[in-house]
């Protein structure tokens, strides 16, 4: 059936990018965008692919990408807190450092096989009609990433450390009034979001293209980045907009697959054009939203 | 953190020391690894100048918003753009209109094209605030997709007997002129011209101090009476205008035909130009030689080593990355 069919393709295709969405919520939240996102994305995809293909256990892969993702949250830490560096610069230039390490070690790996994450069925819930298959058929790792938007939304809302992270994001002085360190927030907060999107790219080469090849996240962590905006720093919109980014490839897809006339490159359009609409729709009163630092680096006269 | 008066002269004297670091030592020290670079991988001069003619006008691209305090990531997907407008001029006009009517509309509709390209984030940005820096960002998948589709579909080469994607090749009307038997062609000078052109605008007109101001303190710039949605606006469609003349240029000077995979990875090595030399026009001139010069190092890469040409993203991306770390910012301290 077409519908659920392009369903199923959303959750296993948004998955990646939902990952890199709630890492980048809680980057952001400290008031730090990270265009590198979508390099942390690479080196989790590469680490994990490479580990998962040398020992056979792709749960060893995830836990390497997130050792590799920590690291680049570190790396773009220091330079945009320590060394105060323009951060939307700096973000793209270590998503061209990923690009070029990931091409340069990753040859080897193109045309290579892996174990993959395989599906795991929920027992019951996942012979329910629809829904079943769409949501509850999938790897452990698309698990938790249906789980991690409402878990974050807790945690920002309702946790003491939520409310320091929130805090930090929204004025430095005022958490260090309140013997908070903003720099060590903001560390812990960018390399936590680089974890994250570094086990997005992890669940893309293990669970979804299950292969490897150069620039195989193709702009999804900037694309994660985006959907933050348009979610206005909120897990679960973040969820809701990586999963309309997946539906989107999954719609072209399902049409390509079932032989629709068009040209598979204006169906391949289709995922960004969608996000930037979906912004464009969105956009009325987001900025107020904003936290205030994260305004400060967006800082052009708001027009 | 409170300034005393004594750290504030102290912040002072370090500010002026940072700009007297940029006038001389930075242009200076990218001369020197360009030629360090061209050295050890044996690169041609012919070969560097061809490569870093694209880059000037992506860098240039970068600089022009930027001095309007945008910030323009698009420069590859409006290259992209401005390489399609012009291909389609030029394979609708070759065998209609002489090179000295020709090329000058090609090199105008190739700016239309980066313009039209970044007008949709200009608009977005001055209408509906939408950060330019994302949607430039996301446009830049767009645009190759479009090229895709065109030398696939109905651009392709209908005597094309390898079926390759690709348009017919352009006639020499519609190529640019190359100096003796090298392939030094008429881009180089124009992109020389370009530089000193921005440099000129940004740094000598009242438009380009408008543009500094705003950049600079948008409060202020409102408050005297700038009219800051139509110099945002003009500042990022003049980059992609200028991006989409460098498409142009490497379409119709270097590759003759359209196809895929022209220019990739041109627009985000502009941006690291630009941010290299703090979006100063004129010193994105050394910044293109030096980026050029690993460019074409890592063409002898995949050749003599079997790495992936794009390996040389890691050398590129270290010397920005060392360039901003070391700059720094004005952010004030907390913590």
């Amino acid at each position: 059936m077409f519908v659920e069919d392009v369903l199923i393709g959303a959750v296993r295709s948004g998955t990646a990018v939902l990952f890199a969405a709630q890492g980048e919520v809680i980057a952001e939240r400290s008031g730090v965008i990270n265009l590198g996102t979508e390099g942390c994305m690479l080196v989790g995809a590469l680490a994990a692919f490479a580990t998962a293909s040398a020992s056979g256990s792709p749960w060893l892969g995830v836990a390497a990408a997130i050792g590799v993702g920590l690291l680049m949250g570190c790396l773009h830490s220091f330079f945009v807190v320590t060394r105060r560096a323009n951060q939307l610069a700096t973000g793209l230039a270590i998503t061209f450092l990923a690009l070029g390490v990931t091409a340069a070690l990753g040859s080897d790996y193109v045309a290579k096989e892996v174990n993959p994450l395989n599906p795991v069925p929920i027992p019951l819930l996942s012979d329910l009609p629809f829904m079943g298959p769409i949501l509850f058929d999938h790897d452990i790792l698309t698990y938790c990433g249906l789980a991690l938007g409402p878990l974050l939304w807790v945690f920002l809302k309702y946790t003491r450390w939520g409310l320091v992270l929130r805090a930090t994001g929204e004025s430095g002085a005022v958490a260090f009034a309140y013997g908070h360190s903003p720099s060590r927030v903001r560390y812990l907060a960018v390399m936590a979001g680089g974890a994250l999107a570094a086990v997005g790219g992890a669940q893309l080469v293990l669970a979804y293209t299950l292969n490897w090849v150069e620039n195989v996240t193709v702009g999804r962590g900037f694309v994660a980045v985006a959907l933050v905006i348009f979610a206005a720093w909120n897990p679960l919109k973040a969820t809701a907009g990586a999963f309309v980014f997946g539906g989107a490839v999954s719609l072209q897809l399902q049409l390509q697959a079932r032989g629709v006339d068009i040209s598979p490159f204006l169906l391949n359009m289709t995922p960004y054009i969608l996000t930037l609409a979906i912004l464009v729709a969105t956009s009325r009163g987001r900025a107020q939203r904003a936290p205030d630092e994260i305004r400060a680096v967006f800082g052009t006269a708001g027009a | 953190m409170i300034a005393t008066g004594h750290e504030a002269a102290l912040h002072r004297r370090h500010v002026v020391d940072l700009e007297l670091l940029h006038a001389l030592v930075l242009p200076l020290l990218l001369l020197v690894g360009f030629v360090a670079i061209s050295q050890l991988f044996d690169v041609s001069l012919d070969d560097t100048l061809i490569r870093a003619t694209p880059f000037v006008f992506t860098g240039l691209a970068v600089a022009v918003p930027a001095r309007a305090g945008l910030v323009n990531i698009g420069g590859e997907g409006q290259f992209v753009a401005g390489m399609v407008f012009a291909a389609g001029a030029a394979l609708a006009l070759d065998d209609k209109l002489p090179a000295t009517v020709l090329l000058p509309l090609l090199g105008v509709l190739g700016a239309l094209g980066g313009l039209v390209w970044a007008g949709i984030a200009a608009v977005l940005k001055v209408w509906l605030s939408l950060n330019e820096a994302l949607s430039t960002l996301l446009l830049n998948f767009v645009a190759p997709l479009m090229l895709g589709y065109l030398v696939f579909g109905p651009w392709k080469d209908p005597a094309n007997y390898s079926n390759l994607p690709q348009t017919a090749e352009f006639e020499g009307s519609a190529r640019l002129p190359v100096y003796g038997l090298t392939q030094l062609h008429l881009g180089i000078p124009l992109a020389l011209l370009a530089a000193v052109v921005v440099w000129v605008v940004l740094d000598f007109t009242r438009w380009g101090f408008r543009a500094r101001v705003l950049g600079g303190n948008p409060e202020a710039a409102r408050r005297s009476g700038i009219a800051v949605r139509r110099t945002l606006f003009i500042a990022l469609v003049a980059g992609g205008a200028l991006a989409g003349l460098g498409g142009m240029i490497e379409l119709t000077g270097i590759e003759g035909r359209l196809r895929p995979g022209i220019g990739v990875g041109f627009g985000y090595i502009g941006f690291l130009a630009s941010w290299l030399v703090g979006h100063r026009p004129l010193e994105i001139l050394p910044a293109a030689l030096l980026l050029a010069s690993i460019s074409i190092a890592g063409d002898s890469l995949q050749i003599d080593h079997n790495l992936p040409s794009t390996s040389v993203y890691i050398l590129m991306a270290l010397v920005v990355l060392a360039v901003l770390g070391l700059r720094g910012g004005t952010r004030r301290a907390e913590g």
